[in-house]
């Protein structure tokens, strides 16, 4: 590989490895959580065996 | 090589490599569809054509993890080479399964959709103001479009029509399609559904694929910062000793500006030449001497040891140095003679050939 080829490699995983799990864990902490006091059964959650919709 | 247009030059090595890829990508879809729902909750109670989706969804995420390492794995340990011979052939499977999967995507989300599919796709999802909610599907647009272009631009036809140095810099545009598919499948699936084995396959190729391309990148900054040492004769810079080249193989030393300087022996005689392929920018000094020709490790492109230049009728040519011995220390000339021209081998003299004949006998007891 050239020299600038083998920069340009360096600068964009060095970017990736930091930008990268950063958005990550701004996505998975802005993922909406359920109250504390939220019914036990949802109409958007899967129906459990037995269990009427 | 680069002679005439043929869609695939295939050979025995290429065939075993695309018959191995083949076969795993069978396997894997089998085995995700059969055994998936058996080993998996998250699989069970599911349709086929969900099943169908997340099944291509997830090799195409795997694949592409896998060819993304496959570069800097062959730069730290030499064993992975052989992976490098037909990668762009796993770059094009890659781009075939994640196309099978937007395919399958498109089919079960927008089938009766009153708009056309690709309208429904771009504007069922305006959310662009929340983080969770954001329109994932453009980011997977984004890098299925970024895998097509790379794709349909591997042929050796267009890495010698836009030259190396820009095809390399087109093709790098892989990182950024790898970068969008990491937002593409944490938005989508994984917030969808907190699925344990996609989420490890997500963060630890992430962490893995940095970790290997920081390391090879370190080790060439750091090799790239020891330029060799400059001998008393300018302009000359002394590469290393005669007895650190085996025959038929090459000590690699570089130039004051950084660029690489392979010096290769056979048959008695030393030619250096640059480090740099002119094929895919390979390390040549990496490879061997074989029949008479370097050839690079990557995808074995040859050079005559004289001129530098491929032997009819291909067109390939690689920078020649001058080169010449002071005692046993190997010593270029860092300016390159113009391309093509004729720099016979440089003799071993009889006396230094005994000597380091002897030592590499010693060294290989």
């Amino acid at each position: 590989m050239r020299r600038r080829h083998r920069r340009a490699h360096t600068v964009i995983w060095s970017g990736l490895a930091i930008a990268l799990p950063l958005l990550l864990a701004i996505i998975f902490a802005s993922a909406p959580k359920l109250p504390a006091d939220a019914p036990a059964i949802r109409l958007d959650a899967k129906v459990t065996e037995g269990a009427q919709p | 090589m680069s002679v005439s247009y043929k869609p695939v030059i295939w050979n025995r090595t290429k065939m075993i490599y695309d018959g191995v890829l083949l076969a795993g990508i069978v396997i894997y879809i089998l085995t995700f569809l059969k055994a998936g729902p058996l080993l998996s909750p998250a699989l069970r109670d599911i349709d086929l054509p969900t099943q169908r989706m997340r099944a291509f969804g997830s090799l195409a995420l795997l694949m592409l993890t896998i060819v993304l390492a496959i570069g800097p794995l062959a730069r730290i340990d030499t064993r992975f080479i052989p992976l490098l011979y037909n990668r762009r052939h796993f770059g094009v499977m890659t781009a075939i399964v994640a196309a099978t999967h937007a395919y399958y995507v498109l089919g079960w989300y927008f089938s009766y959709s009153p708009t056309p599919q690709l309208t429904a796709l771009f504007t069922s999802n305006t959310s662009f103001t929340s983080i969770a909610g954001f329109p994932f599907e453009l980011f997977g647009v984004f890098a299925l479009v970024v895998l097509a272009v790379l794709a349909a631009t591997s042929h050796d036809f267009w890495l010698s029509f836009l030259t190396p140095p820009l095809w390399k810099a087109i093709h790098m545009s892989v990182y950024f399609a790898y970068a969008a598919i990491i937002l593409h499948v944490a938005l989508g699936a994984l917030l969808d559904r907190r699925d344990l084995a996609l989420g490890l396959l997500l963060v630890g190729g992430l962490a893995l694929l940095c970790t290997l391309h920081l390391i090879a990148g370190h080790r060439e900054t750091a090799a790239d910062a020891t330029a060799s040492a400059k001998a008393p004769e300018e302009p000359w810079i002394v590469v290393g000793d005669l007895s650190e080249i085996a025959e038929g193989r090459a000590i690699i030393g570089a130039s004051p500006g950084g660029e690489r300087i392979a010096v290769f022996r056979s048959k008695g005689s030393l030619s250096a030449v640059s480090n740099v392929c002119s094929h895919q920018n390979g390390p040549i000094g990496e490879g061997k001497v074989v029949a008479g020709f370097i050839t690079c490790p990557w995808h074995g492109y040859q050079y005559r040891l004289e001129d530098g230049c491929s032997p009819p009728p291909f067109r390939e040519r690689i920078r020649k140095y001058r080169v010449q011995l002071r005692g046993s220390s190997v010593l270029v000339d860092p300016e390159p003679v113009p391309l093509g021209t004729k720099l016979e081998p440089f003799p071993i003299p009889a006396e230094l050939l005994a000597a380091s004949a002897s030592v590499s006998k010693q060294g290989g007891a």
